[in-house]
């Protein structure tokens, strides 16, 4: 899709994830952490969206292949994007890319238990140090 | 059961039965020992099952496919040369295996002593039998990483890791080089095939005049000295004394040593017939024979003076294969051949001797010994065979391949002639006169005159029959060479020099051939030991303190200011590289990444952008960007942690808005759940950390990281501008596999469903099992608390 706002929402994103992990509190790290992976996401996705228009849900058609459409439930603009099938029977459909969805989809997944475990520890850290300064705590471990 | 499949079975044998001998010793306990001579027996065996065919003038080749694409097999070669060492090898390893019995206390940690050992045996037998470079050089780091253990064996020894360290360094580095030599051969020929190389005289007469040929030549010639300690690399083989005297006596003197004069050899008919092949094998093999020789004097360790006389035979041996000319191609070949024998046997037994003169004093320093002909008269008797032997004094075995010595010594300087006709013949006699006076220190040190009133043990007598027996064995073998030539050069010099100079070898050796220039050379060399040796305390105490004077003045002392330095500037590099701090790492990454990413952008598009900039889109997709931005800076800037998560979650939310707007449903779905979750689970965590800490930030700290955010924001963006201009991608796309057999191979009309748990479903279990341990870890975490206390 090309759409240079959006790329430019996702760079902003990235520039304030940057800024957070280079933070000395360990709190604003993981937080950074998960600003960066929702722009990270986000850009995978949208790289995605230029191959096609549809969303990759296949109708309906009697499991005769995947060309062609056989009904349309809404018809307005707003969601001529969202919700599938949209298009009129004997319409040809591009999807768009359904790898990199299942790719982020797996992501967002797996940084939940990433973005768990970090505070857990940090919460470990803190218990243990009395701090959230990676400073200080690279000076306490010597 | 054919030759090849017997050379397979040697060389593997001992590693398979190695391999579950911990589990034997669990059975046998001290015994152990006696199960790693049975599997050297093997081998042993092994070896000679297929010797008659090779004596007879058959060459063994075969190979099993390995790795065809590069011309790398697992194929072995016996011929002559191949057959002796595997005689020394697994001879050998029988005899110390056995004696190890003896020696080795029950205390010590068996099973890994023999283990390595075994491994030792089958790393060598492997070398000597490769018919490819490569795997020739894989076993012969093999051997050189098993010394190195066998050295350290006592490991909480400083000198036992010292001198293994030491070893290591110098043979595994060489062998480095030797494999850059072999690269350069396979360069030259098109083939890591040995056979084919010696087989093929057109390709040999190509390699000589090579512009490349020099340099193969060095490349694999420091590969071969470093592993034989000769010229400078001489100095990892005293060190390597520190290992257990019977390793000391097959590695560091029968076998693993003597690969280096093994490639020699084997490397003698491609590049032997040119000077370089004669000043660079017989100048260094002189030099170090002269100065190994030298420097034995000074040695009080009886194992020391071993060792330097190791070293000094050894430069024999390069010398002799080093002897060539134009015409003949192979002078000393024959001689050298048979030295290498004698040299194994005499050198081994000696060795052994000192492990029970050892064994029984509890000391190895000859200054502390004396007179012990009376308590030890079989090791005695022992010692004088193999020390004799070793300075040459007939009827014994190492009289007849000195006398050989001096022969081929005669024939080289005759054929370059000038002053070289007396030159040569001279630095092998003062060789001889060498090897003599020390020889005969060793015996009169440790056996005759008077024994020392104190520091010795009140009762010494011989060691028991497992000592004596395997160490008899090898003086047996000195005397019979001696007096029965015709066997050895029968059955193992005469095919091993076949085998070297491609063509019979007639060889007669025998203990009477008249009055020779090589016999005169032999008395002169007995006149002018005996006085050399009357001289032997004051050329000590010279050299001792010539050494005190000058500390500079050694190569020793290169080595170890080397590796402190490298060990100074490695600490100080990786202390400076590695300071702690998170975020110094960040940026380097970060930086390197931007300059990655950038290169290939501006490389492939500069002229994209500007004609591909959309700003046309519906006002509520404007909205949302902007709440987006908004939320994520509140994430960064609130001060207070529970505003910023909250923002955070916020902005989670939105992203799952924008999934929607970019067509992805089921990303939608997934990600109000999860962010969901995930945002109970920050306030659980965020709610447990008092806000303490609240980071200062200076301008120029501030700016450099607006400067670095900045920096990765715009990296992006121009990132993604080209990535949405519609490159054309150079293959065609993996969904469309995805979007066409979604329907009628998985039956499901969700194609990223489909994808996640049908086409793509073990990476989905991967996903499970990261979500699992991250619970078991954060379940730990927990459960850790108090623990400490």
């Amino acid at each position: 899709m090309n759409n240079t706002l959006l790329s430019l929402t996702i760079a902003i994103m990235f520039g304030i994830g940057t800024f957070l992990i280079l933070r000395r509190d360990i709190v604003r790290v993981i937080i950074g952490l998960s600003v960066l992976s929702h722009a990270v996401n986000l850009l995978i996705v949208s790289t995605g969206v230029f191959y096609g228009t549809k969303v990759p849900i296949i109708a309906n058609d009697g499991g005769h292949g995947v060309t062609e459409e056989t009904g349309t439930i809404f018809n307005d603009v707003l969601s001529e994007n969202i919700l599938a099938p949209i298009l009129a029977p004997g319409h040809s459909v591009a999807y768009v890319d359904p790898l990199v969805q299942a790719l982020v989809l797996t992501a967002i997944v797996i940084s939940l238990a990433t973005t768990a475990f970090i505070l857990i520890l940090a919460y470990r850290i803190y218990e243990e140090y009395g701090t959230t300064d990676i400073k200080e705590l690279r000076r306490l471990r010597g | 059961m054919d030759s090849f499949t017997a050379i397979t079975l040697a060389v593997f044998l001992p590693f398979v039965l190695a391999g579950i001998l911990p589990m034997v010793g669990k059975v046998l306990k001290n015994r152990i020992g006696w199960y790693a001579s049975a599997v050297a027996f093997l081998s042993l065996m092994l070896v000679a099952w297929v010797a008659p065919a090779v004596i007879h003038g058959e060459d063994i080749h075969g190979s099993i496919s390995w790795l065809p694409s590069v011309g790398i097999d697992l194929s072995f070669y016996g011929d002559g040369l191949s057959i002796m060492f595997g005689f020394i090898v697994s001879g050998i390893g029988l005899i110390i295996m056995s004696y190890s019995n003896g020696y080795m206390s029950t205390r010590e940690d068996l099973p890994r002593y023999y283990q390595q050992l075994l491994f030792f045996m089958g790393s060598m037998l492997g070398m000597v039998f490769s018919a490819n470079l490569i795997q020739l050089f894989i076993f012969w780091e093999l051997t050189s990483i098993t010394s190195f253990l066998l050295i350290g064996y006592w490991r909480n020894r400083p000198l036992s890791v010292y001198g293994a360290t030491k070893s290591l360094l110098v043979t595994a580095t060489g062998g480095l080089f030797m494999l850059a030599g072999f690269l350069v051969l396979q360069s030259m020929t098109g083939t890591f095939d040995i056979p084919a190389i010696l087989q093929n005289e057109s390709m040999i007469a190509v390699i000589k005049g090579h512009e490349l040929f020099i340099l193969a030549l060095l490349l694999i010639l420091i590969g071969a000295t470093s592993k034989s300690a000769q010229g400078p690399f001489y100095i990892w083989l005293p060190n390597a004394m520190e290992a257990p005297t019977p390793v000391s006596a097959f590695l560091h003197s029968a076998t693993m040593v003597k690969a280096g004069i093994y490639l020699v050899a084997r490397m003698h008919p491609i590049f032997s017939g040119t000077d370089a092949w004669f000043i660079l094998v017989s100048g260094v093999g002189i030099i170090t024979m002269l100065a190994a020789g030298f420097l034995a004097f000074r040695q009080t360790d009886i194992k020391g003076i071993l060792a330097y006389s190791t070293i000094s035979q050894l430069a024999y041996l390069m010398t002799m294969y080093g002897y060539t000319t134009h015409q003949h191609p192979g002078i000393g070949v024959a001689a050298a051949s048979f030295h290498l024998l004698n040299h194994a046997s005499f050198k081994a037994c000696l060795f052994l001797v000192a492990g029970i003169v050892a064994h029984e004093t509890a000391t190895r320093d000859i200054t502390k010994m004396g007179g012990l002909r009376k308590e030890m008269p079989v090791t005695f008797i022992l010692a004088v065979i193999a020390a004799l032997s070793m300075a040459g004094i007939p009827p014994l075995s190492g009289f007849l391949s000195k006398e050989m010595f001096y022969e081929a010594s005669l024939e080289m300087g005759q054929a370059l002639g000038g002053s070289f006709t007396y030159m040569i013949p001279a630095l092998a006699v003062l060789g001889g006169v060498l090897t003599f006076a020390y020889s005969i220190k060793l015996i009169d040190g440790i056996f005759l005159g008077k024994r020392p009133a104190h520091g010795l043990p009140e009762h010494i007598h011989d060691p028991g029959w497992v000592m004596i027996l395997p160490t008899a064995l090898l003086a047996l073998l000195i005397v019979l060479f001696g007096l029965v030539p015709s066997i050895p050069s029968h059955y193992i010099v005469g095919p091993t020099a076949g085998s070297i100079l491609s063509e019979t070898a007639d060889l007669h050796i025998e203990l009477w051939h008249g009055f020779t220039p090589s016999l005169m050379m032999t008395i002169v060399t007995f006149v002018l030991g005996i006085l050399t040796y009357t001289r032997y305390e004051s050329i000590a105490a010279w050299q001792n303190r010539f050494n005190s004077r000058h500390p500079m003045i050694s190569v020793n002392y290169f080595y170890d200011a080397a590796v402190d330095n490298a060990k100074n500037i490695t600490s100080g590099f990786s202390s400076r590289m590695q300071p702690g701090t998170v975020k110094t790492y960040v940026t380097a990454l970060l930086l390197l990444l931007l300059v990655l990413f950038i290169i290939p952008v501006i490389q492939i598009s500069t002229d994209v952008i500007p004609a591909g900039l959309n700003f046309d889109i519906p006002p509520y997709e404007a909205i949302l960007f902007t709440f987006m931005i908004i939320a994520a800076l509140g994430a960064a800037l609130l001060p207070r942690y529970i505003p910023a998560v909250i923002s955070l979650s916020g902005l989670g939310y939105l992203v799952s808005l924008l999934f929607i707007y970019l067509s992805a449903p089921d990303l939608a779905l997934t990600q109000v759940l999860v962010e969901t979750l995930s945002t109970i689970i920050f306030l659980l965590a965020i709610v447990k950390i008092p806000q303490r800490f609240r980071e200062r930030m200076s301008t120029s700290v501030l700016t450099k990281d607006i400067l670095i955010s900045s920096a990765v924001a715009l990296t992006v963006f121009i990132l993604m501008i080209n990535a949405t201009q519609g490159i054309v991608s150079p293959f065609e796309s993996l969904s469309h596999y995805f979007i066409e057999n979604s329907l009628p191979l998985a039956g499901g009309h969700n194609i990223v469903n489909v994808i996640i748990v049908d086409f793509r479903g073990y990476d989905t279990l991967g996903e499970i099992s990261v979500l699992c341990l991250a619970a078991f870890g954060v379940y730990n975490l927990i459960h850790s608390r108090g623990e400490g206390e």
